[in-house]
């Protein structure tokens, strides 16, 4: 019989089952795709971004773009999509059905304005209309109004002013989507936080340029021969969410703030990574756009393994386990080398670490063309693991640790990675 | 509606599956797939040309090296050649290395590409005897080298064995055709339904010492043309050879009349070929009857599967002993069994040979092949190439003696001639 662990964490007060939403996307933008959505186990949704029916969105076709590599699609994902499209009223009457119905799940209500009075009106339906909590959506990069989206979430004092609005309009508890474009997070987020922000959500796409199309030099989507600049999401960038997680914990005023985590979470191994880096709730949208809502079977199937396997019987004991050990880098240990070991086993003889230690690092690693298998010159090498990164069946591990000439340490006691 | 017998047996990779199947490829240092083509082809370079977006790259590595790029890419038995070292085989399965190449060389034929391109005149001319792989190889060799080269083929489609022996489904005749077509284009002649020979025929015809006389160089590449017959089959009126099969299959498009129970006898490719056709052909029960026992089978992996595939019942190990009117009596070779099979048609396949009488060549003979290793012959003017030569038979190995006659010959038009 399978065993299920406990999933739920609470976050801002309010319990989710598990840690896991639909993003403020085009994948939670009417009554039936969330509740389908809940119905397939996801604990939240983050409703697509309401706002007052003065500003008109009106979409290109088509409206997205795909980064592939070899046989990878959507490696990233770009999208030109702004915010809801329906007239508020019917959003809100979606909301209300969808509280009333699934009373146990999450509904947060995506909230975007440019003026502090429409902020503050925003949030008030919003509120009326029985959301749980509200995120303040100032961070999409693609708005056709530069008075909205990423231009205000990169100015820390419209952040604080429109946060502070907001709070006049609810008592509900308030999230702040952080975007990516910009160079310390932490600036926007902390102004956030002064205007009453509860937590930060981050991160939003990241402005991009997915593919040129090479007839008629434009950018893509092309939209009658001319495209834009908007965001991208997906696996490409999940270093980047949990870079600026990482980051707003390391900030002495931001450490303690609760953080939803977001960006390029596919797996169960990328949700717990943004759980070990600081976020409590995580957010989805790029894996649900291209595989269906039923990718969160396996996030939580996989969490629970995982959680099993860590012998740890609260998901909130995860939180931020990873934030200590990630550290600057003139703190780092750099008193020891590590040389790769060659499984001759599982070796099959192709030399890529050949080629990629003699290109791309420092000529150690040795080619024998009788028995077609490498060798390492411990002369040579830096042990940077290149060729441990590069091998296709996996035969190069971490071997043996060396202290540097002249340096003290003991190389016994060095920390490696177990089974790399 | 296209025929079975037409229709190809495998699958076209799209740009996706040939990406899927090149992202396979470990990217080797030392690629042993590219020190394993008998023709020379190098099969790293041009699966790197496809993973990193180089289609057009991919064709001309491999066109530039081959002139039957596309054919070879069909009928190449890869198993033997490039894939025997392939290091992926240390994961899972070898690289698809022929259907790679046959993706890259549809792409060329797709965007009409050329890559060879003919030489500056020499003033210099080659009569080539016989249109087969290696003759026609090197023509295309001999035309980049500049001298002038007129193909004289007896029969009246040009290819040999690619339009007369290999079945439609392993190599459409459009393949052929297109291949041909890019030899005849860079200004190589072709002269069909033209025989040489020293005695009287009709029809057009010259002699050795005709051609002699008109070009400074003479190229003969006669072919596996004669079928062994077995001695107990040699008189029963139901018997015919692979090869008289073959091209009346091929001839007709696979539309040949052909009764409901074959025995075929034999058990190399071109018995799994014969086989294999007759299924496609819609014949209801073929027994293929082989001399070998499974475990030591001449014939391919691939055309083995194709035969079993098609529903041909294959018995191994047995001899044919006594044949009469159509029922052959077999023998096993190790058991003391008897096999008795009474079949409307007999058609044997088992080994075919070269017939050169009437062509005046004056080399000597080893069995099948001439005795001497490359393409010389006794008189320094006339060279040889194909099935005669020391080799494999096999197109690959067509191909490499074809490039190797014509390297003989020019350097012997260009530095041991007058």
């Amino acid at each position: 019989m399978k065993q299920h662990e406990d999933l739920s964490v609470d976050f801002l007060g309010v319990h989710f089952e598990n840690p896991f939403c639909l993003s403020s996307s085009p994948v939670g933008n009417c009554y039936d795709m969330c509740a389908k959505a809940y119905r397939t186990g996801w604990a939240g949704v983050v409703y697509k971004t309401l706002h007052l029916d003065s500003f008109v969105v009106n979409e290109v076709s088509p409206r997205f773009d795909q980064l592939q590599k070899e046989c990878t699609p959507f490696v990233g994902f770009k999208n030109m999509e702004q915010i809801a499209e329906h007239p508020l009223d019917q959003d809100l009457a979606d909301i209300r059905r969808l509280k009333a119905e699934f009373p146990h799940k999450v509904l947060i209500a995506s909230i975007m304005a440019s003026s502090e009075a429409d902020w503050t009106e925003i949030a008030r339906r919003a509120t009326e209309a029985g959301a749980d909590m509200l995120e303040m959506n100032l961070s999409c990069p693609q708005m056709t109004s530069h008075a909205m989206g990423s231009d205000t979430g990169q100015n820390p004092e419209l952040c604080e002013r429109y946060t502070a609005a907001v709070k006049r309009g609810t008592t509900l508890p308030v999230i702040a989507k952080m975007t990516p474009n910009i160079t310390d997070m932490c600036v926007p987020a902390k102004a956030c936080v002064r205007g009453g922000a509860d937590a930060i959500s981050a991160i939003n796409t990241v402005k991009s340029i997915t593919n040129i199309d090479l007839e008629q030099h434009v950018g893509l989507p092309i939209v009658d021969g001319k495209s834009s600049i908007s965001g991208y999401s997906g696996k490409a960038v999940k270093p980047i969410g949990l870079r600026f997680i990482q980051q707003m914990r390391d900030d002495p005023d931001l450490k303690d703030v609760p953080i939803s985590g977001i960006g390029g979470i596919e797996t169960w191994i990328d949700a717990a990574e943004y759980l070990l880096v600081g976020a409590t709730t995580l957010q989805v949208t790029t894996a649900v756009m291209q595989y269906g809502y039923r990718v969160v079977e396996d996030m939580i199937d996989g969490l629970e393994h995982y959680l099993r396997s860590q012998g740890v019987h609260h998901l909130s004991e995860l939180v931020g386990l990873a934030n200590a050990n990630i550290i600057p880098a003139e703190d780092l240990d750099r008193s020891y080398v590590v040389y790769p070991e060659i499984d001759e086993d599982v070796c099959v003889g192709c030399g890529r670490c050949v080629i990629s230690c003699y290109d791309g690092a420092h000529q150690a690693m040795v080619w024998n063309d009788e028995t077609r298998r490498p060798s390492c010159d411990h002369d040579k090498c830096v042990g940077c693991q290149l060729c441990n990164l590069v091998c296709p069946v996996k035969a190069i591990h971490q071997g043996e640790v060396v202290i540097k000439p002249g340096q003290t340490g003991d190389a016994d006691k060095i920390v490696l990675r177990a089974g790399f | 509606m296209q025929g079975l017998y037409e229709t190809e047996w495998k699958c076209a990779y799209t740009p996706a599956t040939a990406m899927e199947e090149a992202s396979r490829c470990l990217l080797c240092l030392d690629a042993p797939c590219s020190q394993d083509c008998p023709a020379g082809t190098d099969p790293g370079r041009f699966i790197r040309s496809i993973r990193f977006l180089n289609t057009e790259g991919a064709a001309e590595t491999i066109r530039e090296n081959n002139p039957f790029g596309a054919v070879c890419a069909r009928v190449c038995p890869t198993e033997r050649y490039c894939q025997r070292g392939c290091s992926r085989s240390g994961i899972d399965r070898p690289i698809d290395i022929g259907g790679l190449q046959r993706y890259a060389t549809d792409y060329e034929a797709a965007i009409n590409l050329e890559v060879m391109e003919p030489g500056a005149d020499t003033g210099k001319k080659v009569a080539i005897v016989g249109s087969g792989p290696a003759g026609l190889t090197a023509a295309a060799r001999l035309r980049e080298a500049g001298h002038v080269v007129d193909v004289f083929e007896r029969r009246s489609t040009p290819g040999g064995m690619l339009a007369h022996g290999i079945p439609a489904y392993r190599l459409p005749d459009d393949v052929v055709a297109r291949e041909i077509d890019r030899i005849v284009g860079l200004g190589v002649t072709i002269t069909c339904d033209f025989e040489v020979t020293s005695d009287d025929v009709e029809g057009d015809h010259c002699s050795m010492r005709d051609l002699l006389e008109r070009y400074d160089a003479v190229l003969v590449d006669p072919g596996f043309q004669k079928p062994f017959v077995l001695p107990v089959l040699k008189d029963d009126p139901r018997h015919v050879s692979a090869l008289e099969f073959l091209d009346l299959a091929r001839t007709s498009k696979g539309t040949m009349d052909l009764p409901a129970n074959v025995l075929v006898i034999g058990g190399g490719d071109v018995a799994m070929d014969v086989s294999t056709s007759l299924k496609r052909m819609g014949v209801a029960n073929v027994t293929d009857v082989i001399y070998e026992q499974s475990c030591e089978f001449l014939c391919s992996q691939e055309e083995l599967r194709g035969a079993q595939a098609a529903g041909v019942t294959l018995i191994d190990g047995y001899v044919p002993v006594e044949a009469h009117d159509g029922t052959v009596t077999f023998k096993h070779r190790v058991l003391d069994a008897t096999l008795t099979i009474t079949a409307d048609l007999i058609i044997g396949a088992v080994g075919q040979r070269v017939e050169v009488s009437g062509l005046d060549l004056d080399v000597a003979m080893h069995g099948n092949e001439v005795a001497t290793a490359g393409p010389a012959t006794k008189d320094p003017r006339v060279f040889v190439t194909g099935d005669i030569a020391q080799g494999d038979k096999t197109v690959v190995w067509a191909v490499r003696k074809g490039k190797e006659a014509a390297q003989a010959i020019d350097e012997f038009l260009t530095k041991g001639g007058e």
